[in-house]
């Protein structure tokens, strides 16, 4: 028995996996662009004679937004100018294929096109990171290049916003991950339709509520070209958990989605959390909310071969780096502490360092971290209780120019 | 290497070098206490209802009170507990004989505490006068009633503490316990026609958790007692936020993963166990050999992708094995939510009690979605729809639309976003959209799983009606009131 379409009551070729409704071609169509209309609309998303940045990866959702924004423009008349701007990572069989849709976009819609690489940014590329880091935690590096590959991009183009096709399955996964990791900053943050607009530039979600099936669905019927395959580093980042929790409840009710959306939306934070505030990075002058921003932590510690500098426990790696000092320099700094000792206190042998010890990087209720006053917890990770003081200056510039730099909160 | 090998070996603790267990029966007591303590929530003698559900950590529970509350515990408790099991067998269709058999162990558990205990039906919350009249069973066990006999003052329960009289009370009671279960056949029938109007999983336990936390709250409330006790352990509640989230119960999250509930102003839930993992309860049961009931629950023996909660647990399980601070994790961000209660009873969710959380503005998920369906059905639709982000009536799904719910197309929204919408009130059946308007945005979703909305139970239609009634006097006095709330 052929399905009628809930809106014409003509045949239907197809059924809605956000509501379940069976609707035709053009009633889809039609369904689709006037949700992404009312999301900009109610969101304000767009003002007359601004240019926004449409961020292109050649993928399905940066193509589909391309395509959908240049359509609404013209249809609806936001008075916007809309350019095109891509990220070269330096990933061979994946963002070299991709940036080939890029460029045949640019010429089927009409818009300008940019392309920036990390290469010509940060003198790195993708594969030589992952040769030095390995097959996990790679996607961090890549996720935080790329965000100041953007605004600067953004900044060479001089657009106003900055757009990007994160749809509704991202934000929920996100709210998932963010969970998971315990992420309180970010789970505030993640489910705004508009992020950054003190200071930096204004990124938005136009496809905020529009499901990932929806999206390839409109790609499908308009038959729009796009390059279909994943990062080849990404089946062992975190995020692949989040995303299968997602489909699977995805399957037991669609509506999920928008459900999780909904409840990052109304979660509320306690006031007397410390959150992270924003300032600016020291060296690169790019926005960050410790005193050296992650991308310049993480370049100095690829360019001087201790690649784990930016993500690992900071006072292990603080602790490698200045093993690594001793053996240069030869000189006899403080010991590490007993650091695996189950003591219920934890035992800095640097005494003036006690107050120091790794408190300072983990909130006051963190509950596995090392709290050194409170009885009934365990000493777990290795406590360092290298002085910054003693660490030798001009080496490690990063971690201050000053002669007695404070500790690093990272 | 080889000394951790020989203490493995001579099961000797790590820690004093003695006996293996002995200072984790001390950190799990202590952490118990250290739960109770900190929040200084609990006062001397105050009367607090503990939930026991038969399960490990219920018995867990059980057995700490116990031994903070004996007399030789150092710096003992002080406070009265009650205990209630609330039997769900029905949930499952479970056959007399199990439902008997299960009832009789739970029986003997309860009574061995030595505290006064009740025992009812999840179908009572349906029928909610009658909870008054449930009477508190004693147990009478004489050797352990002396010594809680100075601990508290034994006067819930009408029958005498006497040694011989002894064993003909217990199986008089016994008898008497499963007759009240027996007698409410109208509300289990009207339970089971309920739970089987919803179609998936996911809304029959959302449903059965709202109206077992209105039974516990409508019990405590009737017979007199200050606080609800819960055994759900950090475990479990990491489990919980992970699918309050993603059942689009964000807002309440906070409330279900807190040690104190305090969505009702005047009862709060604790959950001492909050800190402490399904691991560690294990082995303090097996430390202490103590005897649990298994209860079958709906996805018991179910596969993986039975409901949401199912499916989150199976999630949060696997990936503790490979990550094990995951459940630390989802704890410390619970912690740091907020559950600030709502303000009055009419910004709750007349089925849950938990705050409201659908007002929000014209640029949201819940506004999003309702847009996507006027603009997926406007064939179906009626003419006269109301499209605000906030509480506004009407949802268009087809099903209900196709089962001839009293649609009044009379209902008219004012805008105001405070949930004073005056909609037609002559109506003896309540509209639709307005049950829905009193409901969070779960459970919405469970109720629009049901056939009729109007089969929701009695409390909420009452909560629905009187929110109603207020709501037009509101209206009336409108132009007078200057803080507009």
């Amino acid at each position: 028995m052929p399905a009628i379409c809930t809106v014409c009551s003509k045949g239907a070729i197809l059924k809605r996996p956000k509501t379940g409704n069976a609707l035709c071609k053009e009633c889809f169509f039609h369904a689709f662009e006037e949700e992404i209309h009312h999301t900009i609309v109610h969101a304000e998303l767009f003002k007359r004679n601004e240019t926004i940045a449409i961020g292109a990866s050649g993928g399905k959702d940066s193509t589909v937004l391309a395509y959908v924004l240049k359509l609404l423009n013209d249809r609806h008349d936001y008075g916007v100018n809309l350019v095109l701007l891509s990220v070269d990572e330096g990933i061979t069989g994946y963002r070299d294929d991709s940036l080939e849709t890029v460029k045949r976009n640019q010429e089927q819609y009409g818009l300008p096109l940019k392309i920036i690489s990390y290469e010509e940014l940060y003198g790195w590329t993708m594969d030589a990171i992952v040769k030095q880091i390995g097959l996990k935690n790679n996607c961090t590096f890549c996720g935080v290049f790329r965000r100041q590959a953007l605004d600067r991009g953004a900044l060479m183009l001089k657009v106003d916003k900055i757009a990007t096709g994160h749809n509704a399955d991202d934000i929920a996964e996100t709210v998932i991950m963010n969970v998971l990791r315990g992420d309180i900053g970010r789970l505030r943050r993640c489910t705004a339709i508009t992020t950054g607009t003190d200071g930096a530039l204004p990124r938005c979600k136009p496809f905020k509520y529009t499901y990932e099936k929806e999206i390839v669905m409109y790609a499908y019927f308009k038959k729009l070209d796009y390059f279909s395959t994943e990062c080849i580093y990404s089946p062992n980042a975190y995020r692949g958990f989040a995303r299968a929790y997602i489909k699977d409840v995805e399957k037991i009710r669609p509506s999920a989605i928008i459900d999780i959306i909904h409840s990052g939306e109304s979660l509320s934070v306690k006031k007397d959390i410390r959150l992270p505030v924003q300032g600016v990075c020291e060296r690169c002058g790019y926005i960050s909310s410790n005193a050296v921003c992650k991308a310049c932590v993480m370049l100095e510690g690829l360019n001087k071969g201790l690649p784990r500098l930016g993500i690992g426990k900071t006072h292990k790696e603080r602790r490698k780096m200045q093993e690594m000092l001793q053996q240069e320099t030869g000189a006899a700094d403080s010991t590490p502490c007993t650091d695996q000792s189950l003591k219920s206190s934890c035992k800095c042998e640097n005494k003036t360092d006690q107050s120091e010890c790794s408190s300072q990087t983990y909130d006051s209720d963190n509950a596995s971290g090392c709290s050194t006053y409170s009885k009934s917890q365990k000493c777990k990770d290795g406590c360092s209780s290298t002085n910054p003081r003693t660490v030798a200056k001009e080496k490690l510039s990063i971690f201050g120019k000053l002669k007695q730099p404070p500790s690093i909160d990272f | 290497m080889r000394r951790r090998m020989m203490r493995r070996l001579l099961r000797v603790c790590a820690v004093c070098l003695k006996e293996f267990l002995g200072c984790f029966q001390v950190y799990v007591t202590h952490k118990f206490r250290a739960a109770i303590g900190k929040t200084k929530l609990v006062r001397d003698g105050e009367k607090v209802l503990v939930g026991i559900s038969g399960g490990p950590s219920s018995c867990a529970l059980l057995h700490l009170i116990q031994e903070g509350l004996s007399q030789r515990a150092h710096k003992k408790l002080r406070f009265k507990p009650g205990l209630i099991f609330i039997d769900e067998g029905q949930v499952v269709g479970q056959s007399l004989e199990e439902h008997k058999v299960t009832l009789t162990r739970i029986h003997s558990l309860l009574r061995q505490s030595g505290f006064p205990y009740h025992l009812c039906q999840l179908a009572d919350s349906l029928d909610l006068e009658r909870v008054k009249t449930l009477n508190a069973c004693q147990s009478n066990h004489s050797a352990v009633n002396k010594i809680n006999q100075s601990a508290m003052d034994i006067n819930t329960c009408s029958n005498p503490v006497e040694g011989d009289k002894g064993d003909v009370e217990i199986s008089g009671q016994d008898e008497n316990c499963c007759d009240l279960i027996e007698m409410n056949r109208e509300a289990e029938k009207l339970f089971a026609a309920q739970l089987g109007s919803i179609r998936s999983i996911s809304g029959k336990e959302d449903f059965v958790r709202a109206l077992r936390h209105r039974l516990l709250l409508e019990f405590a409330r009737q017979h007199g007692y200050s606080k609800v006790m819960l055994g759900n352990t950090g475990s479990q509640l990491a489990v919980r936020l992970l699918t309050d989230i993603s059942t689009g119960r964000g807002m309440q999250a906070a409330l279900e993963t807190a040690f104190a509930d305090r969505r009702n102003t005047d009862m709060m839930f604790l959950r001492p166990l909050r800190d402490f993992s399904s691991k560690e309860i294990a082995m303090y049961n097996n430390l202490h050999r103590l005897e649990c009931v298994f209860i079958p629950s709906l996805t018991t023996m179910g596969d993986v992708g039975a409901s949401i909660e199912h499916l989150t647990e199976a999630f949060v399980t696997g990936l503790q094995a490979e990550y094990p601070s995951t459940v630390s994790n989802i704890m410390r961000t619970g912690e740091k939510l907020d559950s600030s209660s709502a303000v009055d009873l009419e910004s709750h969710c007349a089925l849950c009690q938990g705050p409201l959380d659908t007002d929000v503005g014209m640029s949201s998920a819940l506004a999003a979605l309702r847009f996507s369906l006027e603009i997926s059905t406007m064939g179906k639709t009626n003419g006269e729809r109301c499209i605000k982000g906030d509480n506004s009536v009407n949802n268009t799904n087809d099903e209900l639309c196709s089962n001839g719910v009293n649609y009044d197309a009379k209902v008219e929204c004012c805008g105001k976003s405070d949930g004073s919408c005056r909609s037609s009130t002559q109506l003896s059946v309540p509209d639709e959209g307005l049950v829905l308007q009193t409901l969070c945005y779960g459970c919405r979703i469970v109720a629009m799983e049901m056939d009729d909305v109007n089969s929701l139970p009695e409390f909420v239609m009452k909560d629905v009606a009187w929110r109603n009634r207020r709501s037009v006097m509101k209206a009336e006095i409108q132009d007078f009131l200057l803080d507009d709330r």
